[in-house]
């Protein structure tokens, strides 16, 4: 059993597929900045090991008022402010200037791709179905463009027809472009998309909201891909700007 | 030797400084513009072309007549006296060498402002001057000289150089080295700004931008190379293909399709200028084979960059030109830039300005210190996902809170409403839509806007429009 298990693997390295193993990947050192980006909010750093890591493709997915945004926003915010360059893929055109504007980012910092997908779009589904193929499209453009510090593509609410439709290798690609670099390329949606491809993943979950009192959040780190799945939960709070 | 044309201001004559810029080409590169209204030309070496000195006077002033232009011509070993000369005297004038300070000593003193203003020799205003009237300016330098009782510019020459520097300066030094006929500074030729251009004519027309490509990157190569040993870039690419549709009549021009692209910062590599030109090339595609390529560019002076090893590196300007122009062409130049807060108390207000292309990371604004986050429970900014469009819904007022909110729109359940905070009203624009008001009707808003939190979790941000009474789901507290 070992032997085929090392045959297995020798295969998927020859064919450059070994970045699916999760036996092949070293944690990274939370100290390199180089390989890990932090978020800015320091409990989640201590948990995450440092921040996201670079080079590889990341999720943060929950559903909806579950802080999603407010965490990405303060990524955003944490990489401009480290005077990188960031990009976000905006799929459903969603993005609130003013939320971004009080989290801290940088504007002049952040390139805006506002995408076409409908949350709900009735008999154009079709239409839909190319918009979300645009968006991911523009973010193999960036990804391949290179030297960005964050790369976010934000497909929270979309349809998850949409999402189901794009092809099983589109992450696997991506996966691989932003590979060996210096790019942290997260996944926003409502739930896991890139799968086996992700480097990491961070669900989060709504406590319960407090209109007008902002979100108490919690959150939990799945380790796709490292040696040892952790599960950890911490609480977040949001607060009215 | 020198020459020197001034065209004396005539009310049906044409501009100056084009003519004469012309008349001085046609004799020799040297020359330099001294204003709009005279020419120094480096004459040395035209005597075994054209003749004597005065020969060349002759030449110049007969060429300058058949452009329909009168002119004063002089002639000196320098250039300054040859502009003294051609400001004071009509017709064509030769001074001899040697004798350049007996030429000038008649001529009146005032000539000395227009000759200061063409020479480009005065010192700067902040000179020190003498006596408090250190001449800041020709014409207080002309008043003072006038004081001392010289009129003309051989009483200047002569009277003694450290005693002039002693009362005004080294202004006083520069304009008695005018009166002299001594050259200052020496001429500056005038390069002519080289023109990028370059066309191939193809044997057999073709078809789509796969062939164009190859054809891009022959025109462009030689282009660049010119660009770089003149220390230029790309600021604005022209690309013209002249179009195979029918033989064109006699004198009627070939259809062409030309393109402009202003480039956002200097380029001169050539996979950047082939590729910009082909994305631009994708969305507006030309309607014909084409049979000739002609590529033009505007050159502007190029970019010196000190990269540091300490700062993180961004993406370089030419990468984000060619990021930009293939996210342009993909999802429309509309829809990508670096987003903008608007000066407005419009709830979800939003403005796009052009992504800049030139980001220096050390030069990067000091960001406000975030305040110390407690470990034990984090603190996040709240945060808002807009919808752009908003959407109807119905919402159930109870002493006037919403307790419930509904809507027909699929991906947005509606339920019972825990909690909400509000309303927060808002007003703007009310004035539009009336006459002269300078403002659409769409531009204007009145609402009162709530958070509410329902069963589910989800929290809301909705608001009541208060002229037509409905509710709409504004966005996604997330």
């Amino acid at each position: 059993m070992p032997l085929a298990r090392a045959d297995l693997e020798s295969l998927l390295r020859t064919r450059r597929l070994d970045r699916t193993l999760t036996t092949t990947l070293a944690l990274p050192d939370p100290a390199d900045e180089y390989a890990i980006g932090p978020t800015g909010v320091t409990t989640l750093d201590a948990r995450l090991g440092g921040g996201f890591p670079r080079g590889q493709l990341s999720e943060l997915v929950g559903p909806r008022s579950s802080g999603r945004t407010s965490l990405l926003l303060q990524m955003l915010a944490t990489a401009t402010a480290r005077g990188e360059l960031v990009a976000l893929v905006d799929a459903l055109d969603m993005f609130d200037v003013e939320s971004a504007a009080a989290a801290g980012v940088d504007l002049d910092r952040l390139l805006w791709i506002r995408g076409h997908v409908a949350a709900s779009p009735g008999l154009c589904g079709d239409m839909n179905q190319r918009a979300m193929e645009q968006a991911v499209r523009a973010l193999a453009l960036v990804l391949q463009a290179g030297n960005f510090g964050l790369v976010a593509f934000d497909a929270a609410g979309a349809p998850g027809e949409a999402l189901r439709r794009l092809p099983f290798t589109t992450w696997l690609r991506l996966q691989r472009m932003v590979e060996g670099r210096q790019t942290i390329c997260v996944l926003v949606g409502d739930g896991p998309m890139a799968r086996s491809s992700a480097g990491l993943t961070v669900r989060l979950a709504a406590r319960g909201g407090k209109a007008g009192r902002g979100l108490d959040v919690e959150v939990r780190i799945v380790r796709a891909r490292a040696r040892q799945h952790e599960h950890v939960c911490l609480s977040l709070s949001t607060t009215c700007a | 030797m020198f020459a020197c044309l001034y065209q004396p201001p005539a009310p049906d004559q044409p501009a100056a400084s084009p003519l004469l810029a012309a008349v001085a080409q046609a004799f020799s590169p040297r020359y330099e513009r001294r204003c709009d209204d005279a020419v120094a030309i480096d004459v040395s070496g035209l005597a075994r072309l054209v003749g004597a000195p005065r020969v060349i006077g002759e030449e110049l002033r007969r060429a300058a007549t058949a452009r329909g232009a009168r002119v004063h011509v002089a002639l000196a070993a320098t250039q300054t006296t040859a502009l003294v000369v051609a400001l004071a005297r009509p017709g064509v004038t030769v001074v001899d060498p040697g004798g350049e300070a007996e030429a000038l000593a008649p001529i009146p003193i005032g000539m000395l402002a227009r000759i200061a203003e063409r020479a480009g020799s005065a010192p700067p205003a902040s000179a020190p001057g003498g006596h408090g009237a250190g001449g800041t300016s020709a014409a207080a330098g002309m008043a003072v000289f006038k004081a001392w009782g010289i009129r003309t510019l051989g009483e200047l020459a002569a009277l003694p150089a450290a005693d002039l520097a002693a009362r005004l300066g080294s202004r006083g030094l520069a304009w008695q080295a005018l009166a002299r006929g001594d050259d200052i500074r020496p001429l500056v030729p005038e390069a002519p700004e080289e023109r990028f251009e370059s066309t191939l004519e193809l044997d057999w027309p073709i078809e789509g931008l796969d062939p164009l490509s190859f054809v891009l990157t022959r025109l462009l190569e030689p282009l660049s190379t010119r660009l770089e040993r003149r220390d230029r870039g790309a600021a604005v690419l022209h690309v013209a293909l002249r179009l195979a549709t029918r033989r064109p009549a006699e004198g009627e021009p070939h259809e062409v399709h030309a393109r402009r692209l202003p480039l956002p910062s200097p380029v001169r590599d050539v996979r950047t200028l082939r590729t910009l030109a082909l994305l631009d090339l994708e969305s507006h595609p030309p309607g014909a084979p084409i049979d000739a390529v002609t590529v033009v560019i505007d050159p502007t002076p190029g970019r010196v960059l000190q990269h540091t090893l300490f700062a993180r590196a961004v993406p370089t300007p030419d990468q984000l030109s060619t990021l930009l122009a293939r996210l342009g062409a993909l999802m429309g130049q509309d829809r990508i830039g670096a987003p903008a807060t608007v000066d407005s108390y419009r709830p979800g207000a939003v403005a796009m300005e052009p992504f800049a292309t030139d980001h220096d990371p050390a030069s990067r604004p000091p960001t406000p210190p975030r305040p110390v986050l407690e470990p034990a429970a984090p603190v996040l900014s709240f945060s808002v996902r807009r919808c752009r469009r908003p959407v109807p819904a119905r919402v159930t007022v109870e002493a006037e809170r919403p307790v419930r909110v509904t809507t027909d729109r699929r991906g947005f359940a509606g339920g019972g409403v825990v909690g909400c905070a509000g309303p927060w009203r808002t007003s703007g624009y009310w004035w539009a839509g009336t006459s002269g008001a300078g403002a659409r009707a769409s531009d204007r808003w009145n609402r009162d806007d709530w958070d509410v939190a329902l069963a589910d979790g989800v929290v809301y941000r909705i608001f009541r429009d208060r002229e037509t009474d409905g509710w709409f789901i504004d966005g996604i507290v997330d």
